[in-house]
């Protein structure tokens, strides 16, 4: 049998005809684009249901929406201060939205949408844009401080291509971050998962070694379960502390 | 979070988002401050034993490994655009940018990991004092 890890990544069409096309590029229902629906909808559907009932004392399900509420509300708080909270619709859909699919993409024969660096630089370049026109609506050209530190000017030619540079590198680590853990994490797993097939067919002894890869890959998935909850969390907390870099300038140096 | 024990007693079934209709009931003031006291201890016990999430050794790794990748990829990526740019008009730069926003880059890289554990030096200094402070207690 051939090992194929990488096989889980793979976007094809789900449906042969593409759906429109945009500047002669046609535009196919894809694997992804179901994953993403569903997300999407799981989300919206679990947040209205739990919420719908509205009581003093919450359900079950309502608490667990009051907590992902509360969780959001205090980073932000803590990472951008009072004047970030105007964000809180967008952290919390970013937050909710690669955590569904952090954990959509466990279930097996499912697909990571998070393991795409075509989402997850969607995301950040779409953070990162916010973060500049914030900057511009908030401080118009005294957003461009931002790329001047305190240094002799002499050394500034030098400095502030370095801080451009260093800003413009944040979507890019943002979303590798995010795209590379999950990458790494299901390839591991399905890599072991080949590694069961291939002992378990060997016949004899080997056989019976089967179980160390299979032990293992319990392991995995336990990391990989908290890995799932820690990167939306990383990616939710760095978009407030960017935000924040726009709305506060330099104050927090 | 608190569930009423009332409903317990009556055999029905709390489904997951609870059953469709409530029964509101008078309530009783000394159960009322029992709970309030119960409720004010286990938010001083969590506020105790909360610490700063943080992320693991290999995290900590992970960061400053794409931080610097990153900033080397966007240093490159630069210097090469400006090239084909200066190409596009007809001056033969070719590799003077892509080396010297590489070497820019290679440098905003080290600034992005060394700010990146100056948050992590602050992070940890914090933990530090709050559970020297708690230990007072």
């Amino acid at each position: 049998m051939e090992l194929k890890p990488m096989e889980q990544f793979t976007v094809e069409p789900l449906v042969s005809a593409p759906l429109f096309h945009i500047a002669g590029h046609p535009i196919y229902f894809t694997n992804q684009a179901l994953l993403m629906l569903i997300v999407v909808a799981l989300s919206s559907l679990f947040l209205i249901v739990a919420v719908k009932p509205g009581r003093l004392v919450p359900t079950r399900g309502q608490s667990m929406a009051e907590i992902s509420y509360e969780f959001v509300a205090d980073m932000i708080h803590s990472a951008a201060g009072e004047a970030g909270l105007k964000f809180f619709p967008l952290v919390f859909s970013i937050f909710i939205f690669v955590l569904f699919s952090n954990y959509l993409g466990m279930v097996p024969w499912s697909f990571t949408v998070t393991g795409q660096i075509a989402v997850t630089f969607a995301m950040a370049a779409f953070v990162i844009l916010l973060v500049i026109v914030t900057g511009f609506m908030r401080h118009g050209v005294g957003f461009l401080k931002l790329f001047v530190p305190d240094a002799p000017w002499p050394l500034l030619i030098l400095l502030v291509p370095i801080e451009i540079i260093s800003f413009f590198t944040r979507p890019v680590s943002l979303s590798v971050r995010l795209f590379a853990n999950m990458l790494a994490g299901h390839t591991m797993l399905a890599v072991f998962g080949g590694f069961v097939v291939a002992l378990g067919a060997a016949g004899g002894l080997l056989t019976g070694l089967a179980i160390a890869p299979m032990l293992l890959i319990f392991a995995v998935m336990l990391l990989e379960l908290l890995i799932a909850f820690l990167q939306a969390y990383v990616f939710a907390i760095l978009t407030c502390i960017y935000l924040s870099d726009a709305i506060h300038l330099h104050d927090q140096h | 979070m608190v569930r009423a024990p009332s409903k317990r007693r009556e055999g029905r079934i709390v489904g997951f988002f609870g059953p469709r209709e409530t029964v509101l009931t008078a309530p009783d003031p000394d159960r009322l401050t029992e709970l309030g006291k119960r409720l004010d201890e286990l938010q001083t016990r969590r506020a105790a034993g909360q610490k700063p999430a943080s992320p693991g050794q290999l995290g900590i790794a992970f960061r400053f490994a794409t931080e610097m990748v990153a900033a080397l990829i966007v240093g490159g990526g630069l210097g090469w655009g400006i090239d084909w740019l200066f190409g596009h008009f007809g001056f033969r730069t070719r590799p003077a940018f892509l080396i010297l926003f590489f070497v820019l880059g290679a440098a905003a890289g080290i600034r992005n990991v060394v700010r990146a554990a100056a948050e992590l030096n602050a992070r940890m200094a914090q933990a530090q004092s709050q559970g020297r402070s708690n230990e007072e207690k």
